[in-house]
């Protein structure tokens, strides 16, 4: 406290190669006591590579650590964490079938005196962990139920679990709506009053101002800049990840929207068994004409997926009321090679479970929706194939050493761009996009937005789904609010900003959320609801309060 | 700096070599196994037994049925499903070609069209139970396999049916009997011959079809592979189409190299026939596979056989023998570069 803070860990000149590829050279970093370090970089700028050094993961790296000033060296993440290092990884690393109790004691499980497992223990004290987080869940419950926030927030009481001082977060909001995010954010500031340092990778400069001390940032490996975080903007983050100036993230409105591609009319969805953590459509109305980027905000569980899964006819069986015209026909989503067909695609969230066969190459990624198109005789024409790729691969700007190359060798904004080639391929009149930049670098978030603009300015309609409220309000014409399965509200983004949309999607007013009561919406209502509600409006708390 | 340059080019170079060396494992494992084959071979008069032409006549006659059916179930692998029926449909293709052509006085043509269509029929069940009806392929073919054989010891009264040739009543046609011969001045048998041309189709097939790209693009990532347009269900259900009807293939074979149709013939072919896909570097996760691969493993597995069979190995050892082979391609599987 009187000359400054305790240093945690020292990282000394840290390099480490994949074969011929130096993913770090010579990295500096300290982390002190009670500092949130932001550390950004473009995908494969090494940012990863670092923190497996320092998690243990990487154990063949040139330089030192020293923790608490003793230098050390890992040999395993065991080895790290007994020192007090977690990781919080970006691919959450739980086991569906087990609960949250069982997931967080995964391997270390309190024993009785009959060494049998004493779950009593384990739940009350997982329960005191997730008090901690400020998540109310049962302990019981199969991490395989709970919403991708949700799991982030046990990842996270998991690394309580082991004691660690030093907390390393990739991305750790990427998939939170922005109630979750308030609500880990002051974890983290509760960790942070406790001591602990915390390295906090992500993307979103808006939540390194908010939260960060100091950023550093990576490019090709190396640490080309340290800013104190207060002084960051984004422009100045960008600039030193690109290594050279940005051009404006969001674009400006071009095109006047032309005709109507897609009305929907009270869509709901009954479907044939109830799946937990799913919210079907249950009331919505919108439509999207072409030319223009209408939005889907609300909340996490809010029905944004479940949306854009039944028009693409990619949801799970069962029945469907009201009416979608598309291309001023009745549509009827029944699978997605009929709706491809008939001109919808779809990017779904997250590539690489639904979007890539990540060790298949970039070619046959790129043109799987239309080899049967472009086939003669059900022969594949190489030469027509390979052209086809080498336009995506060249409108896009994908970054790639060879289109014979595995996919999942791309960074993940490359990765999306395959997916979105795909799906621009099969010359859509409707694009449905489910969180088109998660996990995506600036950079590459700016060409993606860019590529919006374009796709929009060649007549096609988009419906963009999406947890960031920037993303929604700098893309959008027009968003439509989902709250519990209902269109609640459309917003204008020429005049409406985040705070209303934050303020839409949280029902102020309360007359969305008021609405819904009862079991089954008790069972799926995400818990980041629960202190944003209590902030927004008491009185319209009834849907958890109810049982 | 130019040394390290130097370095890591050397070390991508070996690489790429290392990746070719795995590429074609079954074909080098193929040859390694030949050569084997040829310095172990037994001598009887300074000739090798193993080269006799008779000898090697053996083999390939031996390897086209587990091939065929080989063939069949790459496809299967391929979209991450499995097939465990194919040796009691081969027994059921077997008994039905003995049985319409003595029996029920079938010539060759419609029987062998009855037992084709039978097998992909039985084919298409099972990919329709499993792929519409969402049941593992594991277990529906595992009961297909009960059932086939069922069927085969129904229709067959449970006897082996000689086929005796002939045009009269009880008799086969003649023309059957050549697939128990060779061709091109003796060098070819015939199975070997549909083997091959089996073999060939699928590879070109498996190459250049807009199918195959879904085959393998269900076995990639099945969940994205419905997302992008592709048919699951359907690639699905004509994979074990294909399946079961060169499983009968197999058997229309088989019965003609016997000259009958036995109801417990091709029983633990199933396996044989994994093994040979596995052996040829199909993972058995889907995705990733070839046909030149599959052949070469079902050639190797012959050749292995028949070099032990040469030395008079105990049988019981030479099953032990062939499980350590399976292992040690599989585990080769595992060292194969990620990129």
């Amino acid at each position: 406290m009187d000359d400054g803070v305790s240093t945690l860990v020292e990282m000394i000149g840290i390099s480490k190669s994949y074969g011929g590829v130096r993913a770090c050279r010579e990295v500096d970093l300290t982390l002190r006591a009670g500092e949130v370090h932001a550390l950004l970089g473009e995908n494969g700028a090494g940012k990863s590579t670092l923190m497996k050094v320092l998690s243990g993961d990487v154990t063949d790296h040139t330089g030192e650590i020293r923790v608490g000033g003793r230098p050390v060296r890992f040999a395993a993440p065991v080895d790290a964490q007994r020192v007090g290092i977690a990781m919080i990884h970006q691919e959450l690393d739980l086991v569906p079938g087990l609960s949250v109790a069982e997931n967080i004691f995964l391997g270390r499980e309190p024993r009785t005196r009959l060494r049998t497992v004493d779950r009593r223990a384990m739940n009350t004290i997982t329960r005191g962990l997730l008090d901690r987080c400020g998540v109310r869940l049962d302990p019981r419950r199969p991490v395989g139920e709970l919403r991708t926030g949700e799991q982030q927030l046990v990842t996270i009481a998991k690394a309580l679990s082991l004691d660690a001082k030093v907390l390393i977060m990739d991305e750790p909001t990427s998939a939170l709506s922005p109630v979750e995010v308030e609500q880990m954010f002051t974890v983290i500031t509760e960790l942070r009053r406790e001591g602990a340092g915390i390295v906090y990778i992500s993307h979103r400069m808006d939540e390194i101002g908010r939260i960060a001390d100091r950023a550093t940032v990576l490019r090709n490996g190396a640490v080309v800049e340290q800013f104190d975080a207060r002084d960051l903007t984004a422009e100045k983050a960008a600039e030193a990840m690109v290594g050279r100036p940005v051009q404006a993230m969001f674009r400006t409105r071009t095109v006047e929207p032309g005709e109507e591609v897609l009305r929907v009319t009270d869509l709901v969805v009954t479907p044939r068994r109830e799946r937990s953590g799913r919210r079907e459509p249950d009331g919505i109305s919108l439509n999207v004409r072409r030319g223009e980027i209408v939005g889907v905000g609300g909340l996490l569980g809010s029905g944004r997926t479940e949306l854009l899964e039944t028009l693409f006819g990619a949801g799970p069986p069962g029945t469907t009321r009201g009416e979608i015209l598309f291309r001023g026909e009745p549509h009827r989503p029944r699978h997605p090679r009929r709706s491809l067909a008939a001109g919808m695609a779809f990017v779904p969230e997250d590539r690489r479970i639904a979007g890539l066969a990540l060790d298949h190459s970039v070619l046959a990624n790129t043109v799987l929706s239309i080899v049967d198109r472009i086939a003669t005789a059900g022969v594949v024409p190489r030469a027509r194939e390979a052209g086809k790729v080498r336009e995506v691969v060249a409108d896009l700007r994908v970054k790639l050493g060879s289109v014979t190359d595995p996919v999942g060798t791309l960074s993940g904004g490359n990765q999306q761009k395959v997916v979105f080639g795909r799906m621009l391929l099969t010359e859509p009149a409707l694009l449905l996009l489910d969180e088109p930049t998660r996990g995506v670098d600036v950079g590459a978030k700016a060409e993606i937005y860019a590529l919006l603009g374009r796709a929009a300015e060649q007549g096609i309609g988009v419906l963009l789904a999406s947890s960031e409220l920037a993303e929604l309000v700098g893309v959008c014409d027009r968003v439509i609010v989902l709250s519990g399965g209902r269109s609640v509200r459309e917003l204008d983004t020429r005049h409406a900003g985040e705070a209303d949309l934050l303020a839409a999607s949280m029902g102020e007013g309360g007359t969305a959320m008021a609405v819904e009561t009862g079991a089954g919406a008790k069972e799926r209502a995400p818990s980041g609801l629960r202190g944003a509600r209590r902030r927004a409006s008491a009185e319209h708390a009834t849907r958890e309060d109810g049982a | 700096m130019s040394l390290s340059t130097q370095d890591t080019e050397t070390k991508a170079g070996r690489r790429d070599v290392v990746a070719s060396l795995f590429r074609f494992q079954s074909l080098f494992g193929l040859v390694a196994v030949f050569l084997v084959a040829v310095i172990f071979s037994p001598r009887h008069d300074g000739e090798l037994l193993f080269l006799n032409s008779d000898n090697l006549f053996n083999v390939v006659r031996a390897v086209s049925e587990i091939g065929i059916m080989a063939v069949g179930m790459t496809f299967v692998i391929l979209v991450g499903g499995i097939d465990l029926s194919v040796g009691a449909v081969l027994g059921l293709a077997a008994v039905g070609s003995a049985v319409l052509m003595v029996e029920s006085d079938f010539g060759v043509a419609a029987a062998v069209v009855i037992v084709l269509v039978i097998g992909v029929v039985f084919g298409f069940l099972q990919g329709v139970a499993s792929a519409v009806f969402g049941i593992q392929a594991f277990i529906v073919t595992l009961a297909g396999m009960q059932v086939a054989r069922g069927l085969a010891r129904m229709w067959s009264g449970g006897q082996g049916v000689p086929i005796a040739y002939g045009d009269g009543p009880g008799q086969a046609p003649v023309t059957f009997s050549l697939l128990g011969e060779r061709t091109f001045n003796g060098l070819v048998p015939i199975p070997a011959l549909i083997f091959a041309v089996v073999a060939v189709v699928a590879i070109v097939f498996l190459r250049t079809s807009a199918f195959s790209r879904h085959v393998y693009a269900i076995g990639g990532n099945e969940k994205a592979a419905r997302l992008s347009g592709v048919p699951v269900t359907r690639v699905k259900v004509i994979v074990f189409c294909i399946a079961g009807g060169l499983a009968a293939l197999a058997g229309i074979v088989h019965a003609g190299q016997l000259n009958q149709g036995s109801p417990n013939d091709g029983f633990g072919y199933e396996l044989d026939a994994i093994a040979a896909v596995v052996i040829g570097g199909t993972s058995l996760m889907g995705g990733h596979g070839t046909v030149t691969g599959t052949v070469a493993g079902a050639l190797l597995l012959g050749v292995l056989n028949n070099l032990l069979g040469l030395h008079g190995v105990d049988p019981n050892v030479q099953l032990l023998v062939k499980g350590l082979v399976i292992v040690v391609a599989a585990g080769l599987q595992r060292l194969r570069p990620t990129t």
